[in-house]
């Protein structure tokens, strides 16, 4: 096991009954990264944080999380650790300062008042009202704040924008990279593409409880098709180009406007377009939710 | 395990103030009855002879109810085990099993807190609650027989609470355990409640029919003195009701400590899935 990574799993299975959750998952995951965890409901992410905290356990496969093993120094390991679950419960009779009170003295108050102050107030919560009183998206906000106020080695954060409005989102993901920025390794699952590849270094992919795909967003992006629109001045012969390697034809109205898929680099296709006469030409980049859908085709058509 | 323990012990006060208070407030209400009994003794003891033994035992042995240690006997002690039961099986049940059920579970158990620490937490909280129900209800009961004229020992009286206490802790061990074997916490406190009134019945109906003689050995209320410990208490019979309950705690412990902990609102067994399939076919 590699002492620089902040979590590590190797060919972790789960089941539940018979339903297969995790099916093998390989994860690595850097310290100090942001890690984006995406894949759709049911596809495996809430069993793999759960079995990184020990809330369940494993059926097969190896974990270590910075460094330890999380089943025999659970709470060496859960010190480390700030937690925010999917499925947000806090006990409703507490007031928020109660709840944030009562998970610190669970934490030995090893926690940082301070800022745990600071970011209820940029979060606009209200440390006195009772969470029996609170939205949904309030109720977001203490989980926020107790999984950052002591500053974590580790953050597991379950769909840490859910609920809340853009501006609150915006600050959510200031505060992960304030996190990062002071060392710590961010580990988040989404379904909001957008700002995985907004704050994420890196991302995996789930689909059917086994990662298929671990990339930075931006290779991601660069790595799958785009879709280029050429209009020349006059009807040309397209065999120059639907030769070149890793391009594909999708339409031609009027032989003077092309419509074409370009995988891989645009290198080839650049210096083959200069030999035409090219009134303009406008590139369409894919984004990272097209190519999370695009792992998701099978799924879809199987749904459908 | 001491914040655990605290937590519990604040989210259970109004519970712990208002079950000590009520009892408390029933030995208010019974005492003053005992001099109304001694004054027409005469007369009941005329009607307990023309009644069948059979419902002098149902209604609890009212042949003892002209002394002051028989009376509370009748009329306070043997009511407990089944009104605190009640507590002990509601609170014993969800000493895990609530927090696992609404969920809050995950966030708690995600701290640096051992799931050895939350468990036996929960159950020393459970313990100082029924302690402070007790001691409220005895406090109660001090006061009661004190303005009635029930010549009584307060110390004397305090000897049948500890026995219930044991009895208590039975039963909300067997809660707890329950809790952590069937899929519901909701179930747990229904099996064990209904354990609590059949062992009731057990126990009141041996003493008419030798059938139930062996039955009875097993039923935790046979060995609940109640108001009977007053001139006694019987350290063996509380302390196996005790080490029966550390023996529930220790099995609920060991499957604690193996188990998943579920998700808010999540099934545990296969039950509703067998009954499922079964629906579908």
């Amino acid at each position: 096991m590699n002492d620089s990574l902040a979590i590590q799993t190797q060919a972790l299975t789960k089941s539940y009954g018979k339903v297969p959750a995790l099916r093998g998952v390989d994860l690595e995951v850097k310290r100090g990264e942001v890690f984006g965890f995406l894949g759709p409901n049911g596809s495996g992410k809430t069993t793999t944080i759960r079995c990184l905290l020990d809330l369940i356990r494993p059926d097969g496969g190896t974990l270590r999380v910075l460094g330890r093993d999380p089943q025999r120094e659970s709470v060496a390991v859960r010190a480390q650790i700030g937690y925010l679950p999917g499925e947000l419960r806090l006990d409703e009779g507490f007031t928020v300062e109660a709840a944030l009170r009562f998970f610190g003295r669970l934490r030995g108050n090893r926690v940082d008042w301070t800022y745990g102050r600071e970011l209820a107030d940029r979060l606009n919560l209200d440390l006195q009202l009772r969470i029996k009183n609170l939205s949904k998206g309030n109720k977001q906000k203490v989980g926020i704040v107790q999984a950052l106020m002591p500053r974590p080695a580790l953050l597991l954060l379950d769909e840490p924008t859910g609920g809340l409005d853009p501006l609150m989102q915006q600050q959510v993901l200031r505060a992960i990279r304030e996190a990062q920025a002071n060392g710590a390794t961010v580990f988040f699952s989404s379904h909001m593409l957008s700002e995985v590849e907004e704050i994420a270094d890196r991302v995996g992919i789930i689909r059917r409880g086994v990662v298929v795909e671990v990339a930075d967003p931006q290779a991601l992006i660069d790595r799958s098709l785009r879709r280029v629109r050429v209009r020349f001045k006059q009807p040309i012969d397209l065999s120059a180009l639907t030769q070149l390697p890793g391009v594909t034809l999708i339409d031609r109205s009027d032989g003077a406007s092309v419509l074409l898929n370009v995988a891989g680099d645009m290198d080839q296709l650049i210096k083959t377009l200069a030999a035409y006469p090219v009134i303009e030409m406008d590139t369409e980049r894919p984004t990272l939710e097209e190519i999370f859908l695009t792992y998701y085709a099978d799924d879809q058509a199987e749904a459908r | 395990m001491i914040t655990i323990m605290r937590y519990a012990l604040l989210r259970w006060r109004g519970q712990i103030i208002g079950w000590g208070l009520a009892l408390a407030a029933l030995s208010l209400v019974i005492a003053p009855l005992y001099e109304a009994v001694v004054q027409q003794r005469a007369l009941i003891e005329g009607l307990l002879q023309s009644l069948p033994p059979e419902f002098m035992v149902l209604i609890g042995n009212l042949d003892r109810i002209f002394s002051p240690a028989g009376f509370l006997e009748v009329r306070y002690f043997s009511m407990l085990p089944l009104i605190l039961g009640v507590f002990a099986v509601i609170i014993g049940s969800g000493l895990v099993a609530s927090d696992e059920e609404n969920g809050t579970l995950d966030l708690i158990l995600a701290q640096p807190v051992c799931r050895v620490e939350l468990f036996i937490g929960r159950w020393l909280a459970f313990s100082v609650a029924l302690i402070g129900i007790l001691f409220i209800t005895w406090l109660g009961l001090v006061i009661a027989i004190r303005g009635a004229a029930l010549d009584l020992d307060g110390l004397a009286v305090a000897y049948p609470f500890i026995g219930l206490f044991g009895l208590l802790s039975w039963f909300g061990g067997l809660a707890l355990l329950l809790s952590l074997i069937v899929p519901s916490r909701r179930l747990a406190a229904s099996l064990s409640g209904l354990v609590l009134v059949a062992s009731y019945f057990v126990t009141t109906l041996a003493q008419l029919s030798a059938d139930l003689s062996g039955l009875a050995t097993v039923s935790p209320l046979t060995y609940y003195q109640g108001g009977g410990a007053i001139e006694g208490l019987n350290a063996g019979d509380f302390l196996g009701l005790l080490l029966m309950s550390i023996v529930f705690v220790m099995i609920g412990l060991w499957l604690f400590q193996r188990r998943d902990i579920r998700i808010a609102g999540e099934g545990g067994w296969r039950l509703p899935s067998l009954i499922q399939k079964t629906q579908t076919q």
